[in-house]
């Protein structure tokens, strides 16, 4: 006599597995924009860092940014880019990119030249890389808070 | 100091590059660069101690004419590649619009890596017997 083999519950998983399909991106998206949430407050604690001094021009040697470019630094933020979600995956950028124009010195600029002559150096700036620094530190950071976002996503539909 | 780091340092100075750690009090004529440390980038623990620590560090490349580019970042690149393996990266190349330098950016990682303590081998014991 053959041996009879029955599973029960087919449909149920069958349910569930499209509906993860479905809810998945929508999930993800969730989880990075927490992820990113975080990256931009560890930027910008970076920003908080940043030494400086009364502007002068550096004709030799190196100076600091001026207290009025760390305030344009502080004031723009480090935004989050508009989310690409292409086929499995979903992605986005935390940086000063899309920043805009500040004045300083009674001269328009942009935020993200001045962001970059901090944050690289130049040939008479100090370099502080702050937000390289942030995103070394905050990164185990944002992915753990993204996991357990994920986690808990999962959870909830499961019930 | 992170014995990587040192000898980092060492082999850019024999460059043809005058490299100066943390910048330059007078900047020099010409093509120059800048070395150092930036952060600790992380380590691994045991024992309640740390084993083993890396850290992060950038070398600045200043240049005026764009002829001279591929010259100098292979020379800059081939060192990277010989003291610190394949731990470092490219990280910005800019322009600087008021003094017409070329400014390109490398991030490195190094450990401290203690010399070779010669293996001891303990006398082997007689068999009793």
């Amino acid at each position: 006599m053959p041996y009879q083999m029955k599973v029960d519950g087919m449909a149920e998983i069958s349910e569930l597995l499209e509906k993860m399909d479905k809810e998945a991106p929508g999930i993800a998206a969730q989880a990075l924009y927490e992820g990113a949430g975080i990256m931009s407050a560890e930027i910008r604690k970076g920003a908080e860092t940043i030494r400086t001094a009364p502007f002068k021009y550096a004709r030799e040697g190196e100076r600091l940014p001026s207290p009025e470019e760390k305030e344009i630094i502080l004031q723009a933020g480090a935004g989050i880019a508009k989310f690409d979600k292409g086929g499995t995956e979903v992605n986005t950028s935390v940086g000063y990119r899309a920043s805009g124009y500040a004045d300083l010195n009674g001269k328009t600029k942009p935020i993200p030249l001045i962001v970059n002559a901090v944050n690289s150096g130049t040939s008479f700036m100090k370099k502080q890389p702050f937000i390289r620094k942030a995103a070394n530190s905050g990164s185990p950071k944002a992915m753990a808070a993204m996991k357990a976002k994920i986690e808990k996503a999962f959870e909830d539909m499961n019930k | 100091m992170p014995s990587e780091y040192e000898a980092l340092v060492a082999a850019l100075k024999l460059t043809s590059i005058p490299f100066a750690e943390y910048g330059w009090k007078t900047r020099p004529e010409g093509a120059y660069g800048v070395v150092q440390l930036d952060f600790e980038a992380g380590s691994l623990n045991g024992d309640g101690a740390k084993a083993d620590r890396a850290w992060e560090g950038s070398v600045d490349l200043f240049y005026p004419k764009l002829s001279d580019r591929t010259d100098l970042i292979d020379e800059v690149e081939e060192t990277l590649a010989e003291v610190v393996g394949d731990s470092w990266s490219l990280n910005s190349t800019q322009y600087e619009t008021g003094t017409g330098l070329f400014h390109v950016e490398w991030v490195f990682q190094c450990m401290d890596t203690p010399e070779d303590e010669p293996e001891v081998i303990p006398d082997a014991v007689p068999d009793e017997g």
